[in-house]
C-alpha cells in the first residue's frame, strides 16, 4: 500500500521541484511541504526531497515566512510546514531557522477577553493565526508547535502560550472546533480534524486527564472516518497518545479506495495519510526516527 | 432582465467571460473610487422574486424550481449550454443538524432543473467556513451521494487557487478580493442558501452565503480575514465585485434562534428564487418575519445593489404574506434586537 502511494505523490513533483495541490496545477508551497515530509521517510527520495526542499527556499520572504503564494503575504499559514519539510537537513539551515525566528515574531490579532456569555474563549491568549494580521486559531497554532519542538525548541514562551491557548480552546464535552468554545452560551460541535491536530500538538505537553475527554471523542469517531485529512489526524493525534488502532493499515487502504468515489485525492491528503501511516506514536515519532535528525532527538525526551 | 426581455430594471445578465473582461477594465476605476458597478448598470431599483410551497423534501422540487425560473422570465433559451455553478451552504455539516446546511436534495432539484433547460454543465462548488476537511462535509451533509449518484464534479472552494478582481463594493480597506479560479469557469454562478437567523449579521441568506466562495487557503478558516473586516461590509463587498446571477433558497427546513449552527429547525415550507439577491434575501427576511430593513447589509444594498422595499419588489408565487412563519429571535443575542417586522 505504501510503495504505490509514495510512487504517486513523488510522480506528481515539478521540473521546479515543487508539487501542486492538484495534477495539472502550479507548484503550491503547502502541497510541497507535505509531500517533502511524506517522502521522507523513505530512503530512496533523497532528491526529490531535496528539489522539494530548494523550492520552498525559493518561495521564502526575506523576513523568514513562507505564504501560500507570492502575491499572497499576509497568509503566511504554510511557513510551519516549511519548517516540518527542511526538517534538520544542514544545507536548508538558514532557511529553517529564518523561518523559525519569523514564527516566534508572528502572532495573531489578541485582545482582552470581554463578555464571556458571547465568546468564552479567552482571546487574549497567544498562539497563530491562518492570516496575519487576524485571531489565533486551533490549526495553525498546533502545527506551529509542532514544527517548532520538531526542530529542538522544546521550550519557549510562545510554545508555552500557544499550548495554553489549545487547551483554553478544548471543548468542554471534549474535542476542538475551529478555535472558539461556547458562543452566547452554548457550546460549539467538535470536529475531528481539529481534535486529531490539537491532539498531536499537545502529546508530550500536558497531562492526558486535561484531555481524556478529546481523546474519547475521537476514538468514538474513527469508525465513520474515512476521509483523508480527518482519518490522516485522527491517526496522527490518538499515535501521539499511544491509542494507535491495530487495524490502521487497512483503515487507510478504505481511505484510499475511496477515491473512486472522490476523485483523486489532493497531494497533501496523499501525504497526510502517508505520514499517518508512517508515524505510529505521532509526527514527532516520524520526525525522531530520521537518521539525521538523530542529533537531536533527545532534545525531544519527554515527548516519547 | 435585459436577456429574459422583460421591462424591469433588474440587472443585465452578463456572462461570467464578459463581466471578468469587463471588471478588469473598470479596475482602474474601482480602485479610484468610482463604483464601477454603477457603471456597468447603474443601481437596480426593482426586481422580481418567487416563492413557491414546498412541504417537505420529498416534494418535487425540480419542477417547483423550473415553475419558479419560468414566473422570472428564465427560458431554455437563456440556460442553453450555460455553465451553472450551484454554491450551496456547507458551513459546517453535522450528522445530527441537518437543518445546518442546504439540503442535498434542492441541490439535486436545481441540477435537474438547470440540466433539463439545457445547461451546458453543472458544477458544485463550496468553501466550508468552519472545515478543512470538505470531503467529510460532503459525507456528513449528504451530498457527496446526491453528486456521485448524478455524476456532478465538485469544487472545493477552500484549497483552490484564485484570481483577484478589484473591490468593487469598498465597504472594507481591502483593495481586492480573491476569488476561486473557478468562476472563470462558469456563466452562471447560483447562491444556493439555507434560511437561517445569523447570530452576528441578523439573518444569514443568499448574500451572505457568498463568504463560501473566498478561498480559506487565502481567507483563513472561518474567513478570518471577512470576520475581522466586518461581515455586512464584506458580505456587500463579495455581492458587488462576484455579481452572482441567482439564488435559490431553502426554507422548506430553515432555523431559527442562534443561528448559524446552533440553532433549532424551523420548518417554513418554501423555496424562495430570484436574480436579485437582496431582493431575494428581502423576501425571505419577510418570510422569517424579520424587517430586512434592520438587517444592516440588506439596507445597505437597498438602492445599489438591489431592492428591499415591499413595493419595489415585484412578488411572483406564493405571496409572502401566506407562507410567513416567524422565526425565533434570540434575545441574548444583540444582532436580533429590534429584527422583528412589525
Amino acid at each position: 500500500m505504501l510503495v504505490p502511494l509514495l510512487n504517486t505523490i513523488r510522480n506528481s513533483q515539478l521540473p521546479n521541484g515543487g508539487f501542486p495541490y492538484q495534477a495539472d496545477e502550479l507548484a503550491r508551497t503547502d502541497s510541497t511541504s507535505w509531500a517533502v515530509l511524506a517522502m521522507s521517510a523513505f530512503e530512496d527520495t533523497e532528491q526529490s526531497c531535496m528539489q522539494g526542499r530548494v523550492y520552498l527556499r525559493s518561495q521564502q520572504s526575506t523576513d523568514g515566512h513562507v505564504s501560500i503564494s507570492q502575491e499572497q503575504h499576509r497568509a503566511s499559514w504554510p511557513t510551519p510546514l516549511a519548517i516540518l519539510a527542511w526538517g534538520m537537513d544542514p544545507q536548508f539551515r538558514q532557511a529553517r531557522d529564518s523561518a523559525i525566528h519569523f514564527l516566534l515574531n508572528f502572532s495573531g490579532h489578541h485582545y482582552p477577553q470581554g463578555d464571556t456569555s458571547i465568546m468564552a474563549h479567552d482571546t487574549s491568549l497567544v498562539g497563530w493565526p491562518w492570516i496575519a494580521d487576524t485571531h489565533s486559531w486551533v490549526i495553525p497554532t498546533a502545527i506551529a508547535i509542532t514544527a517548532l519542538q520538531s526542530s529542538g525548541i522544546t521550550t519557549h514562551p510562545r510554545i508555552a502560550q500557544g499550548l495554553a491557548m489549545l487547551l483554553d480552546r478544548q471543548l468542554p464535552h471534549g474535542g476542538w472546533n475551529s478555535g472558539n468554545t461556547l458562543v452566547f452560551g452554548k457550546e460549539l460541535l467538535p470536529l475531528p480534524e481539529c481534535t486529531g491536530i490539537a491532539l498531536q500538538a499537545l502529546a508530550g505537553n500536558t497531562e492526558r486527564p486535561l484531555v481524556e475527554h478529546s481523546l474519547s471523542y475521537l476514538l468514538d469517531q474513527l469508525p465513520h472516518l474515512r476521509t483523508p485529512i480527518s482519518l490522516g489526524w485522527a491517526l496522527l493525534g490518538l499515535g501521539a497518545w499511544g491509542l494507535r488502532p491495530a487495524q490502521t493499515e487497512s483503515i487507510i487502504r478504505e481511505s484510499l479506495a475511496l477515491q473512486n468515489r472522490h476523485g483523486s485525492y489532493a497531494i497533501p491528503s496523499l501525504a497526510l495519510l502517508l505520514c499517518a501511516a508512517q508515524a505510529p506514536q505521532g509526527l514527532h515519532s516520524f520526525l525522531r526516527t530520521r537518521p539525521l535528525e538523530a542529533t537531536v532527538s533527545t532534545t525531544h525526551g519527554n515527548k516519547s | 432582465m435585459m436577456e429574459q426581455g422583460s421591462q424591469t430594471t433588474e440587472s443585465p445578465v452578463l456572462s461570467r467571460r464578459d463581466l471578468l473582461k469587463a471588471t478588469l477594465i473598470g479596475g482602474g476605476l474601482a480602485l479610484s473610487g468610482f463604483s464601477f458597478l454603477h457603471w456597468v448598470k447603474g443601481p437596480v431599483l426593482t426586481a422580481s422574486t418567487f416563492i413557491g410551497k414546498a412541504g417537505n423534501y420529498q416534494a418535487d422540487l425540480k419542477h417547483i424550481i423550473l415553475r419558479g425560473l419560468a414566473e422570472l422570465g428564465i427560458t431554455r433559451t437563456i440556460i442553453t449550454g450555460k455553465r451553472i455553478l450551484l454554491k450551496p451552504n456547507l458551513v459546517e455539516p453535522h450528522r445530527s443538524s441537518p437543518h445546518i446546511n442546504t439540503h442535498p436534495l434542492v441541490v439535486r432539484g436545481a441540477i435537474e432543473a438547470f440540466l433539463s433547460l439545457g445547461a451546458g454543465s453543472v458544477l458544485v462548488a463550496e468553501g466550508p467556513g468552519h472545515r478543512h476537511d470538505t470531503l467529510l462535509v460532503l459525507e456528513e451533509s449528504g451530498l457527496g451521494d446526491v453528486l456521485y449518484e448524478d455524476h456532478i464534479p465538485f469544487a472545493d472552494v477552500n484549497m483552490m487557487d484564485g484570481i483577484s478582481l478589484p473591490n468593487l463594493g469598498r465597504q472594507t480597506k481591502l483593495a481586492t478580493l480573491t476569488f476561486p479560479k473557478v468562476i472563470q469557469q462558469v456563466d452562471w454562478i447560483v447562491s444556493m442558501a439555507k434560511m437561517k437567523t445569523h447570530h452576528w449579521a441578523g439573518a444569514t441568506l443568499s448574500m451572505k452565503n457568498l463568504f463560501g466562495m473566498m478561498p480559506g487557503i487565502y481567507y483563513g478558516w472561518p474567513k478570518n480575514v471577512l470576520h475581522q473586516e466586518g461581515i455586512p461590509q464584506s458580505i456587500l463587498d463579495i455581492n458587488a465585485s462576484l455579481q452572482p446571477h441567482f439564488a435559490i433558497i431553502d426554507g422548506i427546513t430553515g432555523m431559527e434562534g442562534d443561528g448559524p449552527i446552533m440553532g433549532t429547525p424551523i420548518n417554513a415550507g418554501v423555496l424562495v428564487m430570484g436574480h436579485n439577491l437582496p431582493a431575494v434575501d428581502a423576501t425571505c427576511c419577510r418570510v422569517m418575519g424579520i424587517d430586512p430593513a434592520r438587517i444592516s447589509y440588506l439596507k445597505k444594498a437597498d438602492q445599489w445593489l438591489g431592492p428591499i422595499q415591499e413595493l419595489a419588489i415585484e412578488q411572483r408565487g406564493e405571496p409572502w404574506r401566506s407562507v410567513q412563519v416567524p422565526f425565533a429571535l434570540d434575545p441574548e443575542i444583540p444582532a436580533h434586537h429590534g429584527l422583528r417586522l412589525t
